[in-house]
């Protein structure tokens, strides 16, 4: 997450007004990027992927671990280490190395919502040779050694996607109490964000804008011993420093739910995002589109999240608590009250599974798309004007639905089409499963797609394996011009059927039966060819949309389905397009490996890291069968986590998940 | 009469180029996309089918099966990785070969509208890597269904002598010099075979092409010697035998799965005599900095006698 310009951030009552007028300068923006770059051709495959890090500290003598809040000291750090800045490496925000001339360059750091976080990306772009793909592991093991190497003896960064006890007493370091002016939570304090002004603004106009605090609610996990029904013992009905603390009064938190109340429960969470070059705007969305299917399958196959504040959870995945975590939709957009002064009601959060197709694909069928889908209308109507076509224009107008959070006060002076800020104000927080990034201003990058459904997995060697797999994916989609659509609602039923709890085993997903032409394709390539008389020219009429698609396991989406004319599965056709390109044996053998855990996670034979952690906590001698994870289980598995990170499963520790490999 | 079978470009074919692990043989990419190319051009398959006349050409003493149509690459040449792997058949007299050689990189640059290749690969009959039965390391081996040449028949013939071998290398020298391939390269070869091939080259393979299914067992003597004599060994699932005895017949009868090009009982109006297959020709076209294949396919090149 990049850090927009400093200057005074508006107030909500303030920021509302000039809502509209942010919103119409940032569609000109966009308008002016895509005159710009709508032909730009022939960019090479580049990608990047993101790891995120949760800063722990270990209380050796008292068997506890807290969150450190030290991300700006160790970013500092970072920062100002000369051997790095000579290596290439750095801080963007701050100073980096130049990497000219650097065939590796160091890898480089970002500070991120969470003032327990850390995000660390390669020093370079990515690209598609083979042999780059094998720098991907040790490039992210040296990102969490240097990493490492700037916080304290007692310090450690780990990719877990949350905290187990986040948010109860005593859970971080430096520790502040909670219920402050911006957050208002009654279970974290104000501190847990970075300070920077845009991080506590977004939070407190996200409060403000609902008028209410946010509600991140998750089934608690259901033990032998869990009185049932359960009241989240951590919850203070008798708190009266803002209006906010009325919320629990009036039922925001129910039974059977633990009840957490600000966005950093949810934007807290570390994720494995991978972004991607495409070649042209044209390519770029064809892979948003055929990218957008397999997120859910992706998010249940990295299942991660099974522990909230203390408590084991019914769920698996973070992405629901990330959506409510910074929900700001308000009472009568979320229709609980009669639409009055707002524009529309809104099913979904800000962040939440992507409800649109981008592509002028002839295969995009109307009927994929959501007939219910919000626009603006007035906006669609200005990028039309503009030139844009109708799905692009209706991707952004959907988009553009949303109020600006964060507006700074010294940008609403002039019109800059040079920039790109009020663009990307709406942009970069409509947080969904896909994004579909325009080139920034005046660099060579191209039309780029984030893929940003998976968890962060505990190792390095786990994600560089989901990384590469999908870079592989893209390869093969655009390779054998696969199609994976389903109507988009759909998508979004998966994205809730991935957070059941192993659902990589026990649910089953929507997906489209065949990723090939229904019949053999005319001979598409060469203009002017004399197809004999009796060949129809187009293939005939589909059939009901509802005949393309059925429901699958994990198991048969990334393995195949083993009947006839089946599903052929995602690795088989990862393989089938490795077996067309070059690869050498030794990168071959590296990729067999990542290849081989994602299927044995798909079949069953590894645990997710959810089932792993679950397992673990109901293991644990201190576990009470209540669902409680407390502070001793907690120190146990964070330093397992570590171990695990280290050791990989070569000492047993986590074979479950990994395997006994190499 | 020479007979030109072509998949045209497989790649956006869908199913024939997925192998189908449970239910196929490996070595069914280029028959089943020879089938489904057939069929495409053919039109409605559920006819008795039309003449052949009405989808192949004859030209040149050589029938087209279908009339061929060349798919040009789209981009610059610059962007492209040519990959050809020519597969020579057994019981051909290998003095055969270097007509056969120019004839198929004709077909292909013809094909991809290109004036050179950058790697030609070439399969000679009979040869199967034998990877050394040293355990592996791994506890826990690959699940994947990822081995393929189990699914290939047997070899018909064994492997020809080193000295055949190098007679036939001695034309694809002359066509690196030519500057029409820029790369040679092998397929299967051991250390031994390499060892006592190497003394009889002018240019070295730059290549040496090793089945998958033993991607994680190839023998450490044969990664080092490779990297001491800077021979690329590169994976591939290609049968050696990859046209096995009566495919073509098959592919080309009035039987089930048939074209009906050959007659028969009930297609009088067919091509009559024996097929001999000659050599087959697979190219893969491959953006560079992109990694996506644009173009794949084969053509199969067999003798039509009376």
């Amino acid at each position: 997450m990049g850090l927009l310009a400093i200057g005074t951030p508006l107030e909500w009552p303030e920021a509302k007004k000039v809502a509209s007028h942010v919103r119409s300068w940032g569609i000109e923006q966009l308008l002016a990027i895509w005159r710009d770059y709508k032909g730009k051709e022939r960019d090479a495959l580049l990608w990047g992927d993101e790891i995120e890090y949760l800063v722990v500290c270990y209380d050796q003598n008292n068997h506890k671990v807290r969150l450190s809040l030290r991300q700006a000291d160790i970013l500092a750090a970072l920062a100002t280490d000369e051997k790095l800045l000579a290596e290439g490496g750095g801080v963007p925000d701050v100073q980096t190395g130049d990497t000219k001339g650097i065939a590796n360059p160091a890898p480089v750091f970002h500070p991120e919502f969470g003032r327990f976080m850390l995000e660390a990306t390669p020093g370079k772009p990515w690209g598609i040779g083979f042999k780059d793909l094998l720098d991907v592991e040790p490039n992210m093991k040296w990102r969490r050694k240097i990493a490492r190497e700037h916080m304290e003896a007692s310090e450690f960064p780990i990719t877990l996607t949350t905290f187990p006890r986040l948010g109860n007493k005593d859970t971080l370091i430096p520790d502040y109490p909670p219920s402050g002016p911006k957050l208002r939570s009654q279970f974290v304090p104000d501190e847990i964000a970075n300070p920077h002004i845009r991080f506590p603004t977004l939070a407190a106009n996200i409060r403000w804008r609902r008028g209410r605090k946010v509600q991140v609610n998750v089934p608690v996990f259901k033990d032998e011993n869990t009185p049932w029904p359960w009241k989240d013992p951590t919850v203070n009905y008798d708190l009266h420093n803002w209006p906010e603390d009325d919320d629990v009064r009036n039922g925001a938190a129910p039974d059977n739910f633990i009840h957490m109340d600000a966005m950093a429960f949810g934007m807290g969470s570390c994720c494995l995002q991978i972004t991607f070059q495409a070649k042209n705007i044209e390519e770029g969305r064809t892979m948003y589109d055929q990218l957008s299917p397999l997120g859910p399958i992706l998010l249940a196959l990295t299942a991660a999240t099974p522990i909230y504040k203390g408590f084991l959870a019914d769920t698996d995945v973070r992405w629901n608590q990330i959506s409510r975590a910074v929900d700001d939709r308000t009472p009568e957009e979320l229709g609980e009250q009669p639409l009055k002064n707002d524009r529309w009601r809104l099913p979904k959060s800000r962040y939440a599974s992507n409800s649109t197709y981008i592509s002028q694909d002839p295969r995009l069928r109307k009927e994929y798309l959501d007939p219910d889908l919000i626009v603006d209308e007035d906006l669609k109507k200005r990028l039309i004007e503009g030139g844009m076509d109708n799905a692009l224009a209706t991707h952004f107008a959907h988009l553009f639905i949303r109020d600006p959070i964060v507006v700074f006060n010294e940008d609403l002076k002039e019109l800059d089409l040079t920039k790109a800020d009020h663009f990307e104000n709406l942009q970069s927080t409509n947080w969904q499963h896909m994004r579909f990034k325009p080139p920034p201003i005046g660099s060579e990058i191209g039309w780029r797609v984030e893929f940003r459904p998976m968890e962060i997995q505990i190792t390095d060697f786990e994600n560089a394996a989901f990384s590469i797999f999908i870079v592989l994916i893209t390869r093969a989609i655009l390779s054998f011009n696969l199609n994976f659509y389903i109507p988009i609602t759909r998508v979004s039923e998966n994205m809730e059927t991935a957070h059941i709890r192993d659902a990589v085993s026990s649910q089953k997903f929507w997906f489209r039966k065949s990723p090939f032409p229904a019949q053999p394709a005319s001979r598409s390539n060469g203009p002017g060819t004399s197809t004999p008389a009796n060949m129809p020219s187009r293939p005939p009429t589909p059939g009901p949309v509802e005949d393309e698609y059925e429901q699958m396991s994990v198991n048969e989406i990334i393995n195949g389905q083993n009947k006839e004319g089946g599903f052929p599965g995602l690795i088989p056709l990862v393989e089938s397009y490795l077996n067309s390109m070059n690869v050498d044996v030794e990168t071959r053998c590296d990729l067999a490996t990542y290849l081989d855990l994602i299927r044995k996670r798909a079949n069953g034979t590894y645990w997710t890291a959810a089932k792993w952690i679950r397992n673990f906590v109901q293991t644990h001698p201190d576990y009470k069968k209540d669902s409680v994870v407390s502070d001793e289980i907690t120190y146990d598995l964070v330093k397992a986590a570590e171990q695990i990170t280290k050791e990989e499963g070569h000492d047993g520790l986590g074979k479950e998940m990994l395997g006994s490999r190499r | 009469m020479k007979l030109v079978l072509s998949t045209s470009n497989i790649m956006s074919g869908g199913p024939s180029v997925m192998r189908r692990p449970f239910f196929e043989k490996s070595n069914t990419e280029l028959t089943s996309s020879l089938r489904s190319n057939f069929t495409n051009q053919q039109g409605s398959p559920t006819q008795s089918g039309p003449s052949y006349k009405s989808w192949t050409t004859q030209a040149d003493g050589a029938l087209y099966i279908p009339t061929h149509e060349p798919s040009p690459l789209t981009e610059p040449r610059e962007s492209y990785d040519i990959t050809v792997k020519l597969f020579y058949l057994p019981n051909i007299p290998a003095d055969r070969r270097c007509a056969q050689t120019r004839e198929a990189i004709e077909l292909v640059l013809k094909e991809l509208g290109s004036k050179s290749i950058d790697l030609l690969i070439v399969s000679f009959p009979g040869i199967s890597f034998d990877a050394d039965d040293e355990d592996s390391d791994l506890e826990d081996p690959p699940s994947a269904p990822q081995s393929t040449s189990e699914g290939c028949d047997e070899s018909e013939v064994p492997p020809e002598d080193i000295e055949t071998m190098a007679a036939t290398w001695k034309t694809l020298e002359t066509l690196h010099s030519e500057g029409l391939v820029s790369k040679l390269g092998i397929a299967e070869f051991g250390v031994a075979r390499l060892q006592k091939f190497l003394e009889h080259t002018a240019i070295r393979p730059s290549v040496n092409q090793i089945n998958v299914r033993d991607c994680c067992v190839v023998p450490k003597p044969l990664i080092l010697y490779a990297k001491q004599q800077q021979i690329e060994l590169l994976t591939h699932n290609d049968c050696t035998n990859i046209l096995p005895r009566g495919t073509l017949r098959q592919i080309l009868g009035s039987g089930e799965n048939g074209s009906g090009v050959l007659a028969s009982e009930s297609n009088k109006d067919g091509l009559r005599g024996d097929v001999a297959p000659q050599w087959v020709v697979k190219y893969t076209a491959v953006v560079k900095d992109r990694g996506v294949v644009e173009n794949k396919g084969y053509f199969a090149v067999a003798e039509l006698r009376e």
